[in-house]
């Protein structure tokens, strides 16, 4: 089904810090649940509410976000006509440094687009979400702007968009990380507003030499245009921290939560690699509460964790609490209990990493422990 | 069409009667196999990794679930500008063709698509073996020995040469005599029906063999023991590595449990050569609290909450938790219910095994009318698409399949979900 709306990912927020998690790479690019990455949220979520053009707008380290993404085949984003179009930031000749017309190539992708709107979301947070309700609310609602918010309440340790409504549930306040007792709701990263209004915000912008183009400097012209607020009752993970990254991560290993995450009707699509099939190997200890992926050969202990695709679990290892990116090598008799290990990584013979709940333990990408 | 030097052209027709119900609604080549792949997935990675850009499919029984999984070829990087993926069925024209007579046949059918990339030699493959290779060893060696047709051998234990097609050879590899299924073998080196041609000379024996009318039209039978009779230059070359035919139920169940018990000899880990199949867009597998786990194969959006040991599992299977299965194929999208017990059975796509099943060899109470010949060595199947009722008993060397559903209706039923949707844990 189309719908007559393009998309724009903004892959990157400057704000947010994973530790060694998102040094290496974009904030969309961060791997998650065995064999996605969060990008292919948003990505899956816009081509299955049908929309067939979409920009992503990368600021730096965006080697990993390319490679994974390439010419959006995985997502059926390879077209002839629309796709996907990958937005590099402008780097100014002279100075190397990020140009004042950071936004023009923003500027670019949506005015050759023919659709009439526009869908902006941010990559800090997974979600299967329906695209629709909050376009039939928006076109309803006459306002300038919608954006969706969820009933998450008062989230601890900063990064919170909290927003108060008016009787027709527009935005009337925008506290940003506030860290007193303020509204329960809090506004996530999806915004949908017309083309025409999008171009003109984003030529001020440039005129007034803002760069930073993001969901939070949309919300903040709340008292400028009337801003429709929609809430999204489903299952949201926000991922504003190494912790909730965390917490997002162990969250898959519930039924329930894969089975709203990855629903058949609406598929998470991700890049495609052909690994063998995962083999728990005739020695290997408990294998419970694991979430893994093809290529891995587990001889070793495994408990509540999640593995991506051929991690190698060595014999008498014992892992629990932990998420073990992508061809990560645990040697014999190692013990993990709280860590996330990024992709590449060995932790050698005999080795004990132990994180607290809470805090796990980071090590970083192509590390040798 | 731009010219290809080298086309490869894979057998995919057949029925595959031997596999019994596994193959009543698909072609053999598309029958899943280890884990996440089919079986056409090894020819069709084998062409990928060997450089090869064309490959033409020749499909005629039940071609539906082989031409949807194959679509473009995408999945093996067989999608190019130049060449690509090929379906070829039979068709009708205005010589009124009709049904691949043999391999043959098939291939002089569509002498016109094969002359349209010019190529200079012509890879015949079947879609039913199991195997890496790497065909542009075997093309080099045909260059080398200047030969006409060259045959890929395996040497098979002699005790057993009785059962393929045998090549008697010089010294220098070249083939002195051919012979199907000899009683009293003069060699070991058995035909593994992958063939490398030189064009222009098979497309003049194609043609003579087609005015042949005592030919059955077959590579095996008619082809090659003509081409080395009319002493063209026919060569072996000796494949030393993991090659596995899986024309029956037991071959197939034990080709796949090699995956366990022989990992190294086929290798599916091997970043080099890999496997390429057309990837399910699920989540990673999910090991439950309780689940007891051993020696398995398994892959994406698989959940296991039960037991399984000695067992591959495909993706999108379900182990409820108290079943427990041990030495068995679990094919994509099947189902095992709560307290069900399987030993030695292989459980075809999307084929539902309800609560408290028992198929094991040791059952004695099983009905007698699902015995069938073609499975052996108390391995028992169950066809694609089926429900197996609440607490059936089925004992080893059974066969079920749809008919049952009628015959035996409190025992077997068929599943509605079946068709044309993707089944899996949500």
């Amino acid at each position: 089904m189309l719908t007559d709306a393009m998309g724009l990912i903004l892959a990157d927020n400057r704000r947010i810090q994973l530790d060694a998690l998102n040094q290496p790479r974009a904030l969309a690019a961060v791997p998650y649940a065995g064999r996605f990455r969060i990008v292919d949220f948003t990505l899956s979520n816009m081509v299955n509410c049908g929309i067939k053009r979409i920009g992503v707008v990368a600021l730096t380290r965006y080697k990993s976000l390319m490679d994974h993404i390439g010419t959006g085949a995985w997502w059926d984003l390879d077209r002839m006509r629309q796709g996907l179009y990958l937005i590099p930031p402008y780097i100014n000749p002279v100075t190397r440094a990020p140009d004042r017309t950071d936004a023009q190539g923003i500027i670019d992708f949506i005015e050759s687009g023919d659709q009439r709107h526009v869908f902006i979301s941010s990559s800090d947070y997974v979600s299967n979400i329906r695209y629709r309700p909050l376009l039939e609310r928006h076109l309803e609602s006459g306002a300038d702007m919608s954006v969706y918010f969820a009933r998450d309440g008062h989230i601890p340790r900063a990064f919170s968009l909290a927003i108060e409504l008016d009787d027709q549930s527009r935005i009337r306040d925008l506290m940003i990380d506030y860290p007193g007792r303020g509204s329960r709701l809090n506004a996530f990263g999806l915004i949908v507003i017309s083309k025409s209004l999008l171009l003109q915000i984003l030529a001020e912008m440039m005129a007034r030499g803002i760069a930073d183009f993001s969901i939070v400097g949309l919300l903040q012209l709340y008292r400028q245009f009337s801003i429709q607020a929609v809430e999204y009752k489903g299952l949201l993970f926000r991922i504003y921290d190494t912790a909730s990254y965390f917490d997002a991560s162990m969250r898959v290993l519930e039924s329930q939560v894969r089975c709203e995450l990855f629903s058949t009707e609406r598929p998470i699509y991700t890049k495609v690699k052909n690994r063998a099939p995962c083999i728990i190997s005739p020695e290997s200890g408990k294998v419970n509460n694991v979430l893994a992926s093809d290529g891995c050969a587990i001889m070793g202990e495994v408990e509540n964790s999640v593995l991506f695709r051929g991690c190698i679990i060595g014999r008498n290892a014992r892992v629990t609490n932990s998420v073990l990116f992508q061809d990560v090598q645990i040697s014999e008799g190692v013990t993990l209990d709280h860590v996330i290990v990024d992709k590449n990584s060995v932790i050698k013979m005999g080795g004990k990493l132990l994180g607290q709940v809470g805090y796990p333990i980071v090590i970083g990408k192509n590390s040798i422990v | 069409m731009a010219r290809q030097e080298m086309i490869a052209m894979i057998l995919a027709g057949g029925q595959g009667s031997r596999l019994g119900v596994l193959t009543d609604y698909i072609a053999k080549p598309a029958v899943p196999f280890g884990s996440r792949y089919r079986i056409i997935d090894f020819p069709l990675s084998n062409c990928t990794n060997s450089g090869i850009e064309t490959v033409g499919v020749l499909t005629q029984y039940q071609p539906l679930e082989l031409n949807s999984y194959i679509g473009n070829g995408h999945s093996w990087d067989l999608d190019r500008n130049n060449g690509g993926t090929f379906i070829l069925p039979p068709f009708l024209s205005q010589e009124g063709n009709e049904w691949y007579k043999g391999t043959a046949n098939a291939i002089y059918q569509n002498i016109p698509f094969i002359d349209g990339f010019r190529p200079a030699y012509v890879l015949i493959l079947s879609g039913d073996h199991i195997y890496k290779m790497d065909y542009a060893r075997m093309a080099a060696a045909h260059m080398e020995m200047k030969a006409e047709a060259t045959i890929a051998v395996i040497e098979v234990p002699w005790s057993e040469a009785s059962r393929f097609g045998i090549m008697n050879t010089d010294e220098n590899g070249r083939v002195l005599d051919f012979e199907e299924k000899p009683a009293e073998p003069k060699n070991n080196l058995a035909s593994m029906g992958v063939y490398c041609f030189s064009w222009e000379v098979l497309r003049q024996v194609l043609i003579e063999d087609e005015k042949d009318p005592n030919s059955k039209n077959d590579f095996g039978g008619d082809v090659i023991p003509k081409m080395i009779e009319g002493d063209y230059r026919v060569y072996a070359y000796n494949f030393g590595d993991y090659w596995k035919d899986v024309g029956t139920i037991v071959s197939l169940w034990e080709s796949n449990m090699d995956l366990l018990t022989k990992p190294d000899e086929i290798n599916l880990r091997d970043l080099s050569w890999p496997i390429y199949s057309k990837n399910p867009q699920r989540p990673s597998h999910y090991l439950g609290p309780h689940a007891r786990v051993s020696n398995i194969a398994v892959t994406d959006g698989a959940e296991i909450l039960g037991e399984v040991r000695n067992s591959i599992v495909g993706y999108n299977v379900t182990v409820a938790e108290g079943a427990v299965v041990k030495d068995s194929l679990l094919m994509p999208g099947s189902r095992v219910g709560e307290g069900a017990e399987l030993t030695r059975c292989i459980v075809g796509m999307n084929t539902v095994i309800e609560p408290d099943v028992r198929a094991t060899p040791q059952v004695k109470d099983g009905t007698e009318d699902f015995l069938n010949p073609l499975c052996q060595d108390h391995i028992t199947v169950f066809a694609p698409g089926l429900i197996i009722r609440r607490g059936s008993a089925i004992a080893g060397n059974s066969m079920i399949g749809p008919a049952h559903s009628r015959s035996h209706p409190h025992i077997a039923g068929l599943n509605p979900d079946h068709v044309g949707r993707e089944m899996g844990p949500c």
